[in-house]
């Protein structure tokens, strides 16, 4: 590809930057935070979020306020930006955009399915389906009973049809089978949304790479650490592990075998850039957990992209910080929901 | 006869009793020591009280932690089946004062495993039997008991983990304090009856 994006990036996809970059001014700072904090019951968190960028976006809702709530009407609040940046994009933005509705999409389609196993009604969860991941056929999900039904008769023609390439099989889908298909549809979709990223080389490449080896990465320490204790086996467990990362080939072999915490933390110590990472979880209660770690790196290399101009990180790393903001803030409400005996 | 032997005619419904010499500081003595053991109660009751808070505050903050991890739509009722098989049920059995008490036992022998993190599932069955009907044990009529903790996928967090082990701890603690409520209630009408009595006995001492 052509090098020297600052030529011809504005031509396409100036004012879509420019438009993420005022998105961005607009995400809560640290006062907004520690405002949010002395906060005292829902209302006083709907008040503190009308004198921020949000504004008066809970003003519909009927009482009482619940967590569900808020948590559903910022989705609906980020999904209309992000159609907004989509709707305006040209090529290859606009493949990029679909590539990042599609871990969404990979989201809904296992809540449709596990809905189904446990005989809910597909409106209810519909609702529950996130804006960013919707697509025509949904509704039709749950008539599947194996994975190669779901691929034939429903997704062939959705943008997930590429990642089912290691998914097919015969299994009926129980609990544990979808859980091996969510994970290897992941994988199979991260893998592509790399090699995308990598040949469109340029400032894209150099940001978002190192970007999504880093989830690669930290996909497989999660998925090895949730394993502990469970019927996954070690190859299966294999398996699911995303290649496009730092640890592929031997970390994932070594962390294959791994059977605690500190057999991962050993694998991790080979690699400069996790040992760090490993050495800042606090043993027990009270301390960093792992998966805390890993979101202050995420959140780290996502603030580093805006750093660089004329390259489409700034989109992914705007809708990932957006929606860590969701996540702390409804991390920080539900303390309120507390039911007392 | 003395004065306070003989309850007074005039109480309507009342029926004469002997109660013998000495009754009216017997009967102190009984209220003294029943009036300690209620209090010993209602303070055992305050005590775990705060225990089941503390621990169904843990388990709730435990599940915000998991909703963090796993996204908040992931945890919640769209995970569970409306209609669920307890894997805790509530027995009653009398005691040798005639006062019922709660038992929890688990639904299988085989599998130990309890109850899920669900807070409906963790009231659901204490309350509806609450009211001291007993149970006889169902047959093996459940299928396979599963982990509840498998409705949110295979790979959980440990936080869900973590929530699920408060909330097993909190039902034990509920169980204790629906039959230490039973002690107190019946503490507390005997401790009515005596005064009555104590009262009829002693008329111008009330």
């Amino acid at each position: 590809m052509l090098e020297g994006a600052e030529f011809y990036f504005n031509v396409d996809h100036g004012y879509l930057e420019g438009l993420v970059r005022g998105c961005k001014a607009s995400l809560l700072t640290q006062q907004d935070y520690i405002n949010l904090v002395q906060c005292e019951t829902l209302e006083d968190v709907k008040i503190h979020l009308q004198t921020t960028d949000y504004g008066n976006f809970l003003a519909n809702q009927t009482n009482p306020l619940t967590v569900s709530k808020i948590d559903t009407e910022m989705r609906k609040k980020l999904c209309r930006e992000f159609e907004y940046f989509r709707n305006h994009s040209l090529e290859p933005l606009s493949t990029f955009f679909t590539y990042m509705t599609c871990s969404y999409m990979i989201d809904n389609v296992i809540l449709l399915m596990n809905g189904a196993l446990q005989k809910k009604s597909v409106k209810e969860i519909l609702v529950k389906c996130h804006p960013l991941g919707r697509f025509t056929e949904m509704e039709a999900v749950n008539i599947a009973e194996t994975p190669s039904d779901l691929f034939n008769a429903v997704l062939v023609e959705t943008p997930l049809a590429p990642f089912f390439q290691d998914c097919m099989s015969e299994n009926t889908l129980d609990e544990l089978n979808i859980e091996l298909l969510r994970n290897k549809l992941y994988k199979s979709y991260l893998e592509a949304f790399y090699k995308f990223c990598k040949n469109h080389g340029d400032v894209t490449a150099e940001i978002m790479c190192p970007i999504l080896e880093f989830e690669a990465d930290r996909r497989a320490f999660i998925i090895t650490l949730n394993s502990f204790g469970t019927e996954l086996s070690k190859d299966d467990r294999e398996t699911l592990y995303p290649t496009c990362g730092k640890l592929y080939p031997e970390g994932l072999r070594l962390l294959a075998q791994a059977e605690d915490f500190d057999q991962m933390r050993r694998v991790a110590d080979h690699y400069g850039v996790y040992k760090p990472l490993f050495e800042a979880v606090g043993d027990g209660s009270g301390g960093k957990t792992l998966e805390d770690v890993f979101y202050e790196r995420e959140v780290q290399m996502n603030v580093l992209a805006f750093n660089r101009q004329f390259h489409y990180g700034v989109f992914y790393a705007y809708t990932k910080l957006k929606e860590q903001e969701m996540r702390n803030i409804v991390y920080r409400s539900s303390s309120f929901e507390v039911p007392i005996l | 006869m003395a004065n306070g032997d003989w309850t007074t005619w005039e109480e309507a419904g009342s029926r004469p009793q002997f109660l013998g010499p000495m009754a009216a500081p017997d009967l102190r003595a009984e209220l003294d020591s029943l009036l300690l053991q209620l209090f010993q109660d209602l303070e055992e009751l305050e005590a775990k009280r705060a225990a089941l808070n503390a621990r169904v505050e843990e388990g709730w903050l435990s599940l915000s932690k998991a909703r963090y991890s796993m996204g908040a739509k992931s945890v919640g009722p769209l995970q569970y089946a409306s209609l669920m098989e307890p894997q805790v049920c509530v027995y009653t059995s009398e005691a040798q004062d005639g006062l019922q008490r709660f038992w929890l036992v688990r639904a299988s022998a085989q599998t130990p495993e309890e109850v899920g993190p669900r807070e409906a599932v963790f009231l659901y069955p204490a309350l509806r039997r609450r009211k001291g009907l007993t149970r006889t044990p169902e047959p093996e009529s459940f299928p396979a008991l599963r982990d509840p903790l498998n409705w949110f996928g295979i790979l959980v967090p440990h936080s869900l983990r973590q929530a699920q082990a408060s909330f097993r701890e909190g039902l034990q603690l509920a169980a204790d304090m629906a039959t230490l409520q039973i002690r107190i209630d019946w503490g507390r009408s005997q401790l009515r009856g005596l005064q009555e009595k104590l009262k009829q006995l002693e008329p111008e001492s009330a």
